[in-house]
């Protein structure tokens, strides 16, 4: 999956999240992509871990020590997101990019309710891909915000009203992923 | 596969004299440790696909497997019991859970049905709120576990 296409689990008329699904230790962790600002090698960071892009500074945060996590290690396939909303803003390191993808919100399932820890905070759910299950991670959390219920559904955007252009238009920086995935082949200082 | 014969042992004895007095039960293993539960707990066995670890802080449950077109969660029986069992090598256990069904992962050993006569059944409250008591299969004497209620009743005996 590249990040230059995206691609849908199913075709409907139905709502549909949008996630940037990245690799984190192994794990396919996915995160809705409304919120991601760009994507940058670590080089990008600072000394002191800021990441200055686009006129906004992002702190950088541990998101694989937080989900609980071990980390697959800095790498060629390394990259920080720069993940945001218009009151915060934080970096942090993914082992891989997969891309983006589009997952009708029928078809995303909560924690099963064994489940009942602090995970229920961090991970709203997953989604089952042909070639992965992808856990979300909880984007409220991620940016150390106060947490809400149905944290999804202001991320669900209407499939049957989006054309591939539209599709474009959603706020995603397109053209950063297309660089940093082109920067994928390169050296990570 | 299992699932056929649980329903044919299970519409054979519904209705007769004798069900009161007997317990079907499933016989398996998970690393080794052999434990019977009651066959009306048990939904099915399957190979095991392979999880999906979760970062969880509930202990036990700490994946996910894909069934049908959605995931379970794990239970993981074995380090219950401080085991280590070889995924390589295993089958699925799908349990009927109250909270949903919930997998686990046994020993490639293909469980083994039991009828049970009650006065082999010895249902006693240990210290482990999981394990019902004992029972006396195929002249095994064996931990009887409440599969349907795992780690619910261990979360409210703390």
């Amino acid at each position: 999956m590249g990040l230059r296409g995206q691609r849908a689990v199913t075709i409907s008329n139905g709502h549909a999240v949008r996630f940037l699904v990245t690799s984190i230790g192994g794990s396919s962790v996915a995160l809705p992509a409304h919120w991601v600002r760009g994507i940058v090698t670590p080089a990008s960071a600072g000394p002191d871990g800021l990441v200055a892009w686009a006129g906004m500074q992002y702190e950088r945060t541990d998101l694989a020590a937080r989900l609980k996590i071990i980390s697959g290690g800095l790498s060629h396939d390394t990259r920080l997101i720069l993940y945001g909303n218009e009151e915060k803003a934080r970096s942090f390191a993914v082992d891989k990019v997969l891309g983006l993808l589009d997952v009708e919100r029928a078809l995303i399932c909560p924690l099963p309710p064994q489940f009942r820890g602090q995970e229920r905070e961090r991970l709203l759910g997953f989604f089952v891909d042909p070639s992965f299950v992808a856990l979300i991670a909880n984007p409220f959390w991620a940016l150390e915000l106060p947490l809400r219920p149905q944290a999804l559904e202001i991320f669900a955007i209407r499939s049957s009203e989006r054309s591939p252009s539209e599709a474009e238009s959603i706020h995603l920086p397109a053209v950063a992923m297309d660089e940093a995935l082109s920067m994928s082949t390169g050296p990570v200082s | 596969m299992l699932r056929g014969q649980l329903r044919r042992q299970s519409q054979g004895t519904a209705g007769s004299a004798t069900h009161a007095r007997v317990q079907n039960m499933v016989v398996f293993s998970v690393a080794g440790q052999r434990l019977a539960a009651r066959t009306e707990e048990i939904g099915g066995v399957l190979p095991w696909p392979g999880t999906t670890p979760v970062p969880s802080d509930t202990p036990l449950v700490t994946a996910l497997v894909r069934y049908e077109e959605s995931c379970l969660p794990v239970f993981d029986l074995a380090a219950k019991f401080n085991r280590t069992v070889r995924e390589e090598d295993s089958l699925c256990l799908i349990v009927k859970h109250v909270d949903g069904p919930l997998a686990i992962c046994i020993d490639a050993q293909v469980p083994s049905l039991h009828v049970v006569p009650r006065s082999e059944l010895q249902y006693q409250s240990g210290l482990d709120p999981d394990i019902a008591g004992s029972c006396v299969a195929g002249d095994e004497q064996l931990p009887l576990i409440n599969l349907a209620t795992l780690g619910v009743a261990s979360r409210r005996s703390t």
